[in-house]
């Protein structure tokens, strides 16, 4: 099984993203991880032990996985052992990359209507149910689902334009 | 909501799948789901684009609405973008949030960019008021604009919550209600 250049390109951001979800966003070790993981998986394809191509996904996954795993144990064995447990990986978002797209995403706030905004708040963060929402609001379901639609159309668009300059 | 579930619907409920991605975002997920999502968006380009959308999205929409600054010991609270206060609004429970849990008793809003206020609204910085009263402090208003002006006067709510256009004079009639306390 052969991958282009292109496809080979476009697996690197999304395994980059798995693995920083996984060990944190501030790991030193997240480029090897992901070199690792890319070189393992290539070897594999073009040995032909993908047994399913359909789920090339769950391939990569898995060796991502196995990755990680002998990465954590390396580091276990190499660093003493601390006294306290380091927290897990803190939840919500807390990519670097974010920070430096924080102009483009105030660019992109500016352009939802203040009604978008709040309700997408209430969506997103307050985590009220869209039944809940459409209560509140007297919107429609297909209101409710077009505000969404539009709102994350606009940020995958910025999303795009992001790491076209940014290479990433 | 099981595994199977979610592979037949992934791409046709764009609601599920959105609850689905913000879901892992938060990382709210089970361990299950978070590896089948995982594997889906490794060789899934659109979905993958989606999540990162969803990202700047929740991240942009985390920006505070309310911005706190402390001036000697008073409070002033603004708000960041053109707001209403009305009963369906997000505002009223951000503003009561702020007020009542972070026990501030010297409490200023500045008012400048609320458009609208209805009798919710006012019912909210009524109860801040007494909130802030009962602690042995007070509320008082900053820049209202002219429509909420002519609320606040038409309910006599001015007579109760003191009323400003300059945010240093607020602050120092603060000193004064100590003073004679």
């Amino acid at each position: 099984m052969q991958f282009s250049d292109e496809e080979i390109e476009q697996l690197r951001p999304r395994v980059r993203f798995k693995v920083c979800y996984e060990v944190g966003f501030l790991c030193p070790d997240v480029d090897d991880i992901v070199q690792e993981t890319l070189t393992r998986f290539f070897i594999a394809a073009k040995d032909d032990k993908v047994r399913n191509t359909s789920a090339l996904g769950a391939f990569l996954n898995g060796i991502c996985r196995n990755v990680i795993s002998e990465y954590r144990r390396r580091a276990l064995r190499d660093e003493p052992v601390p006294e306290t447990v380091p927290e897990p990986a803190g939840k919500g978002l807390q990519d670097a990359d974010l920070f430096e797209m924080r102009d483009a995403i105030a660019s992109g706030m500016e352009q939802l209507s203040l009604r978008d905004r709040r309700i997408l708040r209430a969506y997103y963060l307050e985590e009220k149910s869209k039944e809940e929402i459409l209560k509140v609001t007297g919107m429609t379901d297909e209101n409710f689902r077009v505000v969404l639609c539009r709102a994350k159309e606009r940020f995958r668009n910025i999303y795009l334009e992001q790491t076209k300059h940014r290479g990433l | 909501m099981s595994l199977s579930d979610m592979e037949l619907d992934f791409h046709s409920d764009v609601v599920l799948r959105d609850r689905l991605v913000t879901n892992y975002l938060y990382r709210q997920l089970s361990a299950d789901l978070v590896d089948a999502l995982e594997s889906h968006y490794l060789e899934c380009n659109e979905c993958y684009q989606e999540m990162r959308g969803t990202e700047l999205l929740i991240r942009g929409l985390a920006e505070p609405i309310l911005e706190r600054k402390q001036v000697n010991d008073v409070t002033v609270i603004r708000f960041t973008e053109s707001s209403q206060l009305l009963a369906a609004s997000l505002e009223l429970a951000e503003l009561t949030k702020a007020i009542r849990l972070e026990n501030d008793t010297k409490v200023l809003i500045d008012l400048s960019k609320v458009s609208r206020i209805d009798s919710t609204g006012l019912g909210v910085l009524m109860n801040c008021y007494c909130h802030a009263v009962k602690n042995s402090g007070a509320l008082k208003l900053l820049h209202p604009e002219a429509s909420v002006k002519h609320v606040l006067n038409v309910t006599k709510i001015d007579s109760v919550l003191q009323t400003f256009e300059d945010e240093t004079d607020a602050i120092r009639s603060f000193d004064r209600l100590q003073a004679s306390s």
